[in-house]
């Protein structure tokens, strides 16, 4: 299905609902099945999925509600990895996980999340995946000499599972690394493990970089100048930025980007339950267009949903989409 | 029975006690207590609340009627300050007495019907106060802060000032070598008083930057922050030296992004001293496995709304339809002024509050604060004692969740309150609302406020106010939540 001028997508994450929050915490005190809990995310997926249909955006997820977070969901299926699954409270905190040795090479099973989604939606499909940088951030390095030999390695083990996803159907792979922007003088090392992880991958890559979200907020401030030139070197076909909550002065850093990048910009600030109108979407828009032709600008949330309520996450969703079409229809003009 | 001994302070403890059973037991014999009743009843000795509190002597909180006809609990409180000598028998037969329920109505004057502490008519109380503080003061002749503990706030203490800012100073540093420091240095004080605090803060500030070169005082933009138009007005004189990188607004303390909703993850430090422990609270018990939502009436004892319906001769049915003009219109709406706030002082000195414990069937039943789960305080229960009794401080919540999105990413939060900062605290006894002056003050509940922390992104950390011997406040701090 070809996409619109100006599509809508998001950048991964779906509201999460109380219910499940509680259910991923009975499943952690052994008060439900593995099975069962299977079966509930499956449920949930469905649920998201049919939510952004019904919104209207053009490129869905997944939701991401299988995740507990944005690192464990890869720590726990990386081999090599120790986790100590006795170190968390609530489903959300992080583990506290560790490499005691070299990495070895082996499946990370996100195959099946991608077959899911695409057996689910018609609609072009976004898949996400935490980056090596911000796992590297996360989690304990004991053997590798450096952070950044320890992101490569990542990287290396990870570049067979983006392959195997592409081939699954998604359509974009979206690679997490809010830890940028935290970070800003790691931007060379960590472009290159981000290469190495998207070496020979057929899918349209995007790497998304905020400012963070954890808990709803950000965890860091400053401007995106700091990306320029690095982010040139990264072999990925769209940058997925954060507008919507910190404006849209750092916009205009993204004039001189070249052609080859595509531009997702945040229009949604996710770290807010008021929801935007159409006509703030629409003016966010326009302004973006000033800096970036129309035909290299995604349109979608600052971050992940998760953090909102559900009846808020769908109605940013369509507060979006509907703001972007009336955009569309002014370029027809 | 169970004789529960929480804070026996300069009373001559095993005496009390044996004076206590040894009435319980005579009014057993005489058949004026039943053994059933007897046998179920808990007796706290003592109450543990501010001198100044909303309750008689001895207090036995009615149980809501339960439609499965489960047993009720009998919770008996008993005021030891308040027992003169030879009165206990007298005292605890006069919270007994009544028919379907312990306490009677024996001529005291209701100035509400039963509902939440939160809703309760107290608080109207408590606004009045600091709305027209300058009337209450002039009456009594003297300042607010003369009636804390120790006759001064804690939050002034120098050496505390002096570390908040060489940690303030330190975060400035570290955001400055990362290339992170904006350009305008947020800061707000939440509460603000006499001023006295930010002023300190302030020349604290500026001397340790000039001294350390760093011109960080050029980008403060330093907020004073208080529900009271006056309150802000007072503070003046006190950071007359930093008007120039002062702001004054009017703020709720329950939900300051209603006034700065413009600054949202833009502020590096927040302060609040005393605050939480004047916002409005509700309170939950846990008996025999049950919980119970504690509804509270206020009201005038009988013999004192007699004596203020003589000295102003206002008759006592018309009390009620009084304090609600009081609290609508000010003291001026008694004819005058000083009348009206003689009339205030009487009317607040003489408030009670009756209690009623009302069955929960579930925890869905409960409208939980802003930022509070349920499942959260289900763990927390699992938890806690089986009997407790606990504050929901359900307004520090609120607070507290409508005061975090202000901060910025690397900023911290600085609370000076009484907290009860362990659940395991509330075993070992219930501290209870007092009055200060004219407003109220009320322990806060950390233990909770620490899971809606977690949940909001932070690990809140409690610390004993080490710098005044004696201190009952701690110090909140927050810290990033990984």
């Amino acid at each position: 299905m070809a996409l619109p001028l100006l599509p809508t997508t998001v950048v991964g994450s779906y509201s999460m609902p109380g219910w499940l929050e509680r259910l991923k915490t009975e499943f952690y005190a052994r008060r439900i099945s593995r099975r069962d809990l299977e079966e509930i995310h499956d449920t949930a997926v469905k649920a998201a999925i049919k939510d952004q249909e019904l919104a209207g955006v053009d490129v869905i997820s997944d939701g991401e509600l299988r995740r507990d977070n944005m690192i464990d969901y890869f720590a726990e299926r990386l081999p090599g990895v120790q986790i100590d699954h006795t170190s968390k409270k609530f489903h959300y905190d992080f583990y506290d996980s560790k490499v005691l040795g070299k990495l070895p090479m082996g499946p990370l099973g996100l195959v099946d999340d991608v077959k899911f989604l695409r057996a689910n939606t018609d609609r072009e499909t976004r898949f996400c995946v935490t980056g090596p940088h911000s796992l590297a951030k996360r989690i304990r390095n004991e053997y590798y000499p450096s952070e950044q030999d320890f992101a490569l390695d990542l990287a290396r083990v990870m570049n067979p599972e983006l392959r195997a996803i592409a081939k699954a159907g998604a359509d974009i792979i979206q690679i997490d690394e809010p830890n940028y922007s935290g970070f800003p003088d790691d931007l060379p090392w960590a472009v290159k493990a981000l290469n190495t992880l998207i070496e020979g991958v057929d899918a349209k890559i995007a790497v998304h970089i905020c400012y963070g979200n954890r808990y709803g907020k950000p965890s860091w401030e400053g401007s995106y100048r700091y990306l320029l030139p690095g982010i040139l070197e990264a072999k990925v076909q769209q940058l997925t930025l954060e507008f919507a909550r910190r404006g849209g002065e750092d916009l205009e850093i993204f004039r001189e980007l070249p052609p080859r990048f595509e531009v997702g910009i945040g229009v949604i600030d996710v770290k807010t339950q008021a929801v935007e109108t159409p006509d703030q979407v629409a003016e966010r828009i326009r302004k973006a267009l000033e800096v970036i032709p129309a035909e290299r600008l995604f349109i979608l949330p600052d971050c992940g949903l998760l953090h909102l309520s559900r009846d808020v996450a769908f109605a940013k969703l369509t507060a979006m989409v509907e703001g972007t079409r009336v955009v569309r229809k002014e370029l027809k003009r | 029975m169970i004789l529960q001994l929480n804070y026996l302070q300069r009373k001559p403890a095993a005496s009390t006690m044996q004076e206590v059973i040894d009435t319980l037991y005579s009014l057993l014999e005489e058949g004026r207590l039943e053994q059933e009743q007897f046998a179920r009843m808990r007796v706290h000795l003592d109450w543990i609340q501010y001198h100044k509190n909303f309750r008689e002597c001895v207090m036995t909180p009615k149980v809501k009627r339960d439609p499965y006809g489960q047993p009720s609990p009998i919770d008996m409180y008993i005021d030891l300050r308040q027992v003169t000598p030879g009165a206990l028998r007298a005292e605890i037969l006069r919270a007994m007495t009544g028919e379907d329920s312990p306490a009677p109505d024996d001529g005291r004057v209701f100035l509400e019907d039963l509902r939440s502490f939160r809703e309760s008519i107290t608080w109207k109380f408590n606004n009045l106060y600091w709305h027209r503080l300058a009337d209450w003061e002039e009456f009594t002749g003297r300042g607010y802060e003369q009636a804390l503990p120790g006759g001064k706030s804690d939050a002034n203490h120098p050496a505390a000032v002096a570390d908040c800012v060489a940690d303030f100073w330190t975060l400035l540093r570290d955001l400055e070598s990362r290339k992170q420091l904006p350009e305008e240095i947020f800061v707000l004080e939440i509460g603000v008083g006499m001023g006295k605090r930010a002023g300190l803060w302030m020349d604290r500030f500026r001397a340790l930057d000039e001294e350390r070169g760093t011109k960080y005082y050029l980008r403060l933009k330093f907020l004073l922050g208080d529900y009271s138009l006056a309150t802000l007005e007072r503070s003046r004189p006190a950071v007359k030296n930093h008007l120039n990188v002062c702001s004054f607004i009017v703020l709720d303390a329950l939900n300051p992004m209603k006034s700065l909703a413009f600054l949202r993850h833009k502020i590096l430090h927040i302060h609040l001293t005393n605050v939480y422990d004047n916002l409005p609270d509700e309170e939950f018990a846990r008996r025999d496995g049950r919980l119970y939502s504690i509804q509270v009436r206020a009201y005038l004892p009988a013999p004192q709304a007699h004596r203020i319906s003589e000295q102003f001769q206002i008759p006592a049915a018309d009390i009620p339809k009084t304090v609600d003009r009081l609290l609508e219109g000010g003291p001026d709406y008694l004819v005058d002024r000083k009348r009206g706030v003689a009339f205030w002082q009487e009317i607040w000195k003489a408030l009670r509050l009756e209690e009623r414990l009302v069955h929960l069937e579930d925890l869905p039943d409960i409208v939980l604060p802003l930022g509070l789960h349920q499942e959260q305080l289900e763990e927390v229960l699992e938890e806690a004692p089986s009997d407790v009794r606990f504050h929901l401080s359900s307004g520090a919540l609120e607070s507290f969740q409508n005061t975090v999105p202000l901060l910025h990413p690397r900023g911290f939060l600085q609370v000076q309150d009484i907290f009860v900062t362990n659940f395991n605290e509330y075993r070992i006894g219930f501290h209870g609302p007092g009055k200060l002056d004219g407003s109220i003050v009320n322990w806060v509940n950390g233990a909770l406020l620490r899971e809606v922390g977690e949940r909001a992104g932070y690990d809140l950390h409690f610390a004993p106010f080490h710098y005044r011997q004696g201190s009952r406040t701690s110090v909140l701090y927050s810290t990033q939540r990984e």
